[in-house]
């Protein structure tokens, strides 16, 4: 690991977009945060705002090709990205895409992608609405490993952390100057402070471990569905869903291909088989479904870490009002007994 | 990396068996057939009960079991229902038409606890499908004999039983296998309805005159009786000369958890009680998620689970 002070960000941002496709949250005219791909002779100020979709589509597509079969053989599409940037990817978002490379650790797709990539993350120095990632791990601060650079601010200064050798040989040309030591000890106490101003969360760690004891009925996860729509909102934006369908689209020249799209365990449909069998016809079936994949101790065992990582977006977007922190405050309130056993994790 | 490139088949041939039911006879095309035994190809290394994926190219993949494992040439068998769109294609497709197939996937059945273990086998309707290599490799019925090392194994070292149960005389498929069977082991074939199994005529095809399908029938016909699998659970039980150790469930989920149940409230152990499980599949490489249970995908814990760490599962 090097460490470096930046007087001038726009100096990095211009020296990486020459070499890479260079993507940064952006504000469109409605005042919303997304990411956009740069022009390599255009700079923005880095917005310290959470964007409205996480970066997963940059690796697992919304929809792609998978194969063509052109009446006499199979034939693998594989992406071909150029190397590209994502600059700025916040904690929660990293600790997403590390999710993300053990699950998809053998697509070849997600890998193709991922493999070009050079992911610079940027610490946040304060709460974002709807956020929790400390409480689940995963921020405010950019952890080990799930960045090549980290992006810190020090007031009108930067200090840049290269945690990788992909990110030193990015950073070569620029001839950075490496720092003092003492700058990692003002960004943990920067990122300690960040982490007192978080309002308390008392209820998602007890909701966790309620939701882990079994004594959740299927009365409440029915009763709870009633206000989930099928809508997809907080699958498509949660940045470790990852289900998927496919299907075959007919091309001009009477080949076909196969794609896979996002898809949403909470459809009505996701199980439901050729027969018409339906393992969870029952809303609350697939509700109960898609929070164990959030927070159940079994996926623990898998990655190291729940699934969550505290970003929010499903409670900004859900329009039922069962997103993260309402759906966390009544299985606290009422999802079963009170007192489950302790969990291990958390 | 897992692929989700299908290898090249040939739809060689199929014959109608039960209601809207075929056996299909495939081949891989440009086999890459090992000649060193010590690595033999993927396609030959297929265990009874796993699965493979199925590519009808303008429609899309869906899972089916063998009903026979590649040979040295590359041709295997499915038993396949036309069910929806995958399968509607299929079945309009011609003889010589080229598909795909991905595999082989997914547990298959226990074998360690099934060979030289007496078996009781409980199928329904074409959940029959996933037990036909195995019940074929046990009464030494395999196409792949002269080496089947598993077959001497079992033989005359169990005792095997099986129940299948349909819900008419249409419903009732893979007639060829168990008139077969019916040689070497007990079969008691039950029916739902009320009406058909006693009729003269009922085990005819409409549709075919084959004289050979009918002379199964007749065959079988002497063995079916009315009722559901559970009914003649305690007959099945009881013809044991001693008890079973395994069971093998293979059908609706209703049936198989409500003959689980049966047999655990009549003394076998859970962990000596097998089922296999059907599931929406769209890749059978543990991504896509549709077949979930639990934290667990079909796909690759299962498709056969003991009824304990289904239990389990669904406590956690």
């Amino acid at each position: 690991m090097k460490i470096y002070l930046l007087d001038d960000l726009q100096h990095l941002q211009a020296h990486l977009a020459q070499d890479y496709q260079f993507h940064q949250v952006v504000t469109n005219n409605n005042g919303q945060y997304h990411w956009q791909q740069l022009a390599s002779d255009e700079t923005q100020p880095l917005v310290h705002d959470k964007p409205q979709s996480s970066a997963k589509g940059f690796f697992f597509a919304e929809q792609e090709s998978l194969l063509v079969f052109n009446g006499e053989y199979f034939q693998e599409t594989l992406p071909t990205p150029k190397p590209f940037v994502l600059f700025g990817v916040q904690s929660c978002d990293l600790t997403a895409i590390h999710y993300q490379d053990k699950f998809f650790k053998d697509d070849r797709y997600y890998q193709a992608r991922r493999q070009q990539c050079l992911l610079v993350g940027l610490d946040c120095i304060n709460p974002c609405e709807h956020g929790f990632c400390p409480t689940v791990n995963a921020g405010p601060g950019v952890r080990e490993e799930h960045a090549d650079i980290v992006l810190h601010p020090l007031g009108h200064k930067w200090l840049v952390i290269e945690q990788t050798s992909k990110a030193a040989e990015a950073l070569q040309a620029l001839a950075l100057i490496e720092t003092h030591w003492h700058y990692l000890t003002q960004r943990d106490l920067t990122l300690h402070q960040c982490e007192q101003k978080f309002p308390d969360d008392k209820y998602i760690t007890d909701g966790i471990k309620k939701l882990n004891s079994g004594t959740i009925t299927d009365e409440f996860w029915q009763t709870l569905a009633i206000q989930c729509r099928g809508c997809s909102g907080c699958t498509t934006l949660c940045p470790t869903c990852s289900c998927y369908g496919t299907r075959a689209i007919k091309q001009d020249n009477n080949a076909f291909s196969q794609q896979r799209f996002w898809d949403s365990c909470l459809y009505e449909g996701f199980q439901r088989e050729a027969s018409f069998n339906n393992p969870s016809a029952e809303a609350g079936t697939r509700v109960e479904r898609f929070w164990q994949h959030k927070f159940a101790d079994e996926f623990f065992t898998e990655f190291s870490r729940h699934s969550c990582v505290g970003c929010g977006r499903c409670e900004q977007t859900c329009p039922g009002v069962i997103g993260v922190h309402s759906v966390m405050k009544r299985i606290t309130k009422e999802g079963g007994q009170e007192n489950g056993p302790e969990v291990t994790h958390a | 990396m897992l692929s989700h490139i299908p290898d090249c088949i040939e739809l060689v041939d199929y014959i109608d068996d039960g209601e809207q039911a075929r056996h299909y006879l495939f081949r891989l095309l440009n086999l890459a057939h090992s000649k060193n035994k010590n690595h033999p190809h993927h396609w030959q290394q297929v265990q009874p009960g796993q699965f493979f994926m199925l590519n009808v190219p303008s429609i899309g993949e869906a899972p089916f079991t063998f009903t026979e494992p590649p040979n040295e040439r590359g041709e295997f068998k499915a038993f396949i229902r036309q069910m929806g769109q995958v399968t509607s294609t299929l079945f309009s497709m011609q003889r010589g038409a080229i598909l795909g197939a991905r595999g082989p996937f997914g547990r298959g059945w226990p074998l360690d606890k099934i060979v030289n273990h007496n078996t009781l086998i409980i199928a329904g309707g074409c959940g029959l499908a996933p037990l036909v290599t195995l019940i074929d490799k046990l009464t030494n019925n395999s196409p792949d004999k002269p080496t089947d090392k598993l077959a001497n194994k079992a033989k005359n070292k169990q005792q095997l039983i099986l129940v299948y149960g349909a819900r008419n005389k249409a419903a009732q498929m893979l007639t060829p296998e168990r008139a077969r069977w019916q040689k070497q082991i007990k079969i008691f074939n039950t029916l739902d309805a009320t009406d058909e199994y006693t009729s003269t005529n009922a085990n005819t095809r409409a549709n075919t005159s084959d004289n050979t399908r009918a002379n199964n029938s007749n065959e079988l016909r002497a063995t079916t009786v009315q009722g559901s699998p559970l009914m003649i659970l305690p007959t099945a039980l009881s013809t044991f000369t001693r008890p079973p150790t395994t069971a093998l469930l293979c059908g609706p989920e209703l049936m198989m958890s409500s003959a689980a149940t049966y047999l655990t409230e009549h003394g076998m152990t859970s962990d000596a009680i097998f089922l296999a499980l059907e599931r929406r599949m769209h890749c059978a490489l543990g991504l896509c998620g549709h077949c979930y249970i639990k934290h667990q995908y079909v796909c690759k814990s299962g498709p056969t689970f003991s009824w304990q760490a289904l239990q389990q599962l669904k406590a956690d």
